[in-house]
């Protein structure tokens, strides 16, 4: 790890313990990322709440925001939130092989929905394939989401894409699952 | 980070702290992967400053013709970080 998380007795702001707290309920991030961010107390209080609020709150799917988590953060090259999963999304239902499939050939998948498929490729060409992401893909989107549940979505993609960039340069990975 | 993620390992930071605090490293890479995510995202959107240079409000149109139309962050590059990064003489 090259920035050392502060250890559970180090933070002691009630309020960031609470959204430790959270983050480690969900799963989505571990007790790590949000101790790495507890160096920087204002900051990571800040983050966090938009970690959780954008991944479990909204308008769009948290098991379609799952599969797009774990797709960006491969994209992103990074196995700390690459190895991370939602327990929420998990007790919704949401497996693995759906998991994978969401990072493979899903535009033939029957799995997904064509709703679900454009959100999919909405976070593959993002970063891979940006300048594809134009007028008359926003047009497609609008046929499947409303305008405030595609900037959901694409803050969505944004934010934890931005954070998974960050934690991939940290060395981090994922705490044992007793560890939290 | 954006570019060369790979460069940034246990050296890089080492030097880091010789410059910045722990809390400023947090700081700074939160700060960097946050504009990472959202630069290219908000490209996509393609919108423009509302303000001219001088401060005048002007139309997107007019705004697109000023800054460019199309956003650095869309643009493909073959530069290395440090050429990307690398001040013009």
């Amino acid at each position: 790890m090259h920035i050392e998380p502060l250890r559970p007795e180090e933070i002691r702001d009630a309020e960031l313990l609470e959204l430790i707290r959270r983050c480690e309920e969900l799963g989505v991030p571990d007790s790590l990322f949000p101790r790495i961010l507890a160096r920087a107390p204002a900051h990571a209080k800040a983050l966090l709440r938009a970690l959780l609020l954008s991944h479990t709150e909204g308008n769009v799917d948290h098991r379609l925001k799952e599969i797009i988590r774990v797709r960006l953060a491969r994209i992103a090259g990074d196995p700390y939130f690459g190895g991370l999963r939602s327990a929420q999304a998990m007790q919704a239902g949401l497996d693995e092989e759906t998991i994978a499939a969401g990072s493979g050939k899903f535009e033939d998948d029957p799995r997904f929905t064509a709703a679900e498929k454009w959100a999919l490729r909405y976070a593959r060409e993002m970063y891979l394939n940006p300048e594809t992401v134009d007028a008359a893909f926003y047009d497609e989107g609008k046929k499947h989401y409303t305008e405030a549940q595609i900037m959901e979505l694409g803050a969505f993609i944004a934010f934890h894409y931005g954070m998974q960039a960050f934690a991939r340069t940290l060395g981090a990975r994922p705490l044992p699952r007793n560890e939290g | 980070m954006a570019l060369d993620p790979d460069q940034i390992g246990p050296e890089f930071y080492d030097e880091l702290r010789r410059h910045y605090s722990e809390e400023e490293i947090v700081e700074l890479g939160a700060f960097i992967g946050f504009n990472i995510g959202y630069h290219t995202f908000f490209g996509t959107l393609k919108f423009y400053p509302m303000f001219s240079p001088d401060g005048r409000l002007v139309s997107q149109d007019e705004s697109a013709r000023i800054y460019g139309e199309k956003p650095a962050s869309l643009e493909k590059t073959d530069q290395t970080a440090d050429e990307f990064f690398s001040i013009p003489p």
